[in-house]
């Protein structure tokens, strides 16, 4: 018996748990080393004493009293029994009570076996974390796009009160189910479906994925939806934020905008085709030697139409960007190389650069000019290569037209003579025009160069967008 | 010489564009719309090429359908489009195999060209 005293003392002292044993009067008759150190007393304190009395009486609490004089005399054991309470050397404390009625031989009476754990951390971060819920989920109920948390099977975890309305459902109906399954299936659609199936489960971010379909009770509706990876602590299954942007109407305005903008394009192009056309109705009572005029001109007249509609691919907002531009300009060039001249290629070598809107159907004009004439006169064989370059010179635009054909000098007289030295032709005006200057370079016997140097942009911030 | 059935909705373009065929040389047909096209092509007239327009009226693709059932009425003949839109990779997607787009405004010059390459091919 003695030997299993010890044994069970010891076991006492060792568990971290707070232990009283109190006898039927609730006079403490022991504690453990847990309790003296939780509760910051000795056992000189604490036996012999009446519970109640214990430290101030601190231990007068009445959901104890409730459980020792009420519950305890009925049961052989209680668990679980919660007491919060301010101790005044520890401050506020939860306390989970374990109770056991303990009977020796021949003692009726028996003794009542204390086990007191502090929960107040653990209480005290559950609290925190509903809190921390509580104030996500109100963050998440002022977003005024619809909004979901998608668990790695793509069951939902939580929505948001947006995403709730446009559903037309209820929390409770969201909870562990795919969007898929929600309502009357409605969302079952093969845009959405592609995006849970095949999308969302490579975890990667989603940046502007559009989707775009016919949902039962909406209508064609277009969503831009983005989604983000929610990374848990000490889990390997993330867990995903997916925000559905509503865009059909921006989409719908941006379709109307450009349909006009199509519209108009294909009138005026439509208009520039009957002027071309009297141009050249006009030319066939004209004498011989003013024919290529009236073609040039017919010609020019299709270059700035064409202008236009590179300008529009090339633009980025308030600007244009040249080395796109001359990309499209060299391509579309290239495209109507046909037959004799197919033999020509016209690369491009340019630096990022931009230049005002204003300024980009002269430059483009500048350029058609430049290559016309490589094509036309450097290349009596048919078949050459010419090099577009734009590059920043200081604070200026170089544009440089090069080909690898006959050079100057073997040319007609006309065309032989320095650029810049020669009269009013069509490059000086549009370099004029451009606010640039023509760089004097030596006439080569092979191969034929123009310089040309502009102002770099002239709006000053340039790279804001037009609808700002 | 060649015999080119010119398809355009925009009775001065049509115009314009059968004189300057006729520049060269060639014998031109007209129609203003798929219908009117289909009916010439049906019939046993000489056609060598189908210069068509891709919008026709109301039709936006109409030219791209018309060149389809032009082939298929005549397997041998050529085909040239031309447009005023910019061109998109839907309608390239539509085009006859081999075939080339003009855009517009086209001169008498490009015109020329294309129509001889068409023919050449």
């Amino acid at each position: 018996m003695a030997e299993a005293d010890i044994a069970a003392s010891d076991i006492v002292e060792t568990v971290p748990s707070a232990l009283i044993i109190l006898d039927r009067n609730l006079i403490i008759k022991s504690a453990n080393r847990a309790f003296y150190q939780t509760f910051r007393t000795s056992a000189e304190e604490t036996e012999g004493c009446l519970i109640y009395s214990l430290g101030n009486r601190q231990w007068d609490i009445p959901a104890l009293r409730n459980l020792l004089e009420s519950v305890i005399p009925h049961r052989a054991s209680v668990e679980g029994f919660e007491v919060e309470h301010n101790f005044p050397a520890i401050g506020w404390r939860t306390m989970l009570v374990n109770a056991r009625k303990i009977f020796r031989g021949g003692d009726h009476d028996g003794f009542i076996l204390l086990a007191i754990e502090d929960v107040s951390e653990e209480r005290e971060a559950r609290k925190e974390s509903k809190r921390n819920w509580q104030l996500t989920q109100s963050i998440v109920d002022t977003i005024r796009d619809p909004l979901v948390v998608l668990e790695n099977d793509m069951t939902i975890v939580t929505a948001s009160k947006a995403f709730l309305t446009m559903f037309g459902i209820t929390e409770a109906e969201t909870r562990g189910r795919r969007v898929s399954e929600l309502g009357q299936h409605q969302w079952d659609v093969p845009a959405l479906r592609h995006l849970m199936e095949k999308v969302l489960p490579e975890n990667k971010p989603i940046e502007s994925f559009e989707i775009e379909d016919v949902f039962p009770g909406l209508g064609r509706r277009v969503f831009n939806l983005n989604a983000r990876k929610i990374s848990q602590p000490g889990n390997h299954a993330h867990r995903m934020l997916l925000v559905f942007e509503d865009i059909t109407d921006r989409k719908q305005r941006e379709r109307d905008a450009l349909s006009l903008t199509n519209e108009i394009s294909h009138r005026i192009k439509n208009n520039l085709q009957i002027i071309v056309g009297l141009i050249a109705y006009e030319s066939r009572w004209t004498a011989p030697t003013c024919v290529q005029g009236y073609q040039a001109m017919q010609a020019r007249i299709g270059a700035i139409a064409q202008l236009y509609d590179l300008i529009s691919q090339s633009s980025r907002g308030r600007t244009v960007a040249v080395d796109a531009y001359l990309r499209e300009i060299a391509k579309a060039m290239s495209a109507s190389l046909l037959g004799n001249a197919s033999n020509i290629d016209i690369e491009v070598k340019a630096e990022p650069l931009e230049i005002d809107p204003d300024r980009a159907v002269p430059f483009g004009l500048l350029v058609n000019e430049l290559v016309t004439n490589a094509i036309k006169h450097a290349f009596p064989n048919g078949h050459g290569h010419i090099v577009l370059s734009v590059e920043q010179v200081g604070d200026e635009i170089e544009l440089a037209v090069a080909d690898d054909g006959v050079g100057m000098k073997n040319k007609e007289s006309d065309v032989a003579k320095p650029l810049e030295k020669r009269g009013a032709n069509y490059v000086t005006i549009f370099v004029r025009q451009l606010g640039g200057t023509i760089v004097p370079v030596p006439v080569e016997a092979a191969g034929t160069i123009v310089r040309v140097r502009l102002p770099l942009l002239l709006i000053p911030g340039g790279a804001q967008p037009l609808a700002a | 010489m060649a015999v080119i059935l010119v398809v355009e909705d925009d009775a001065l373009i049509r115009m314009v564009a059968e004189m300057m065929i006729q520049d060269w040389g060639h014998d031109t047909l007209t129609a203003s719309d798929q219908d009117e096209a289909l009916s010439i092509l049906r019939s046993p007239q000489r056609i060598d090429a189908l210069f068509t327009d891709i919008y026709l009226k109301t039709a936006v693709l109409g030219g791209c359908d018309l060149a389809r059932q032009a082939i298929a009425l005549r397997p041998g003949l050529r085909v040239l489009y031309t447009t005023g839109n910019s061109l998109t990779d839907k309608m390239r997607d539509l085009f006859v195999v081999g075939t080339h787009c003009l855009g517009k405004p086209y001169t008498q010059q490009q015109l020329h060209d294309s129509v001889d390459d068409m023919l050449s091919a």
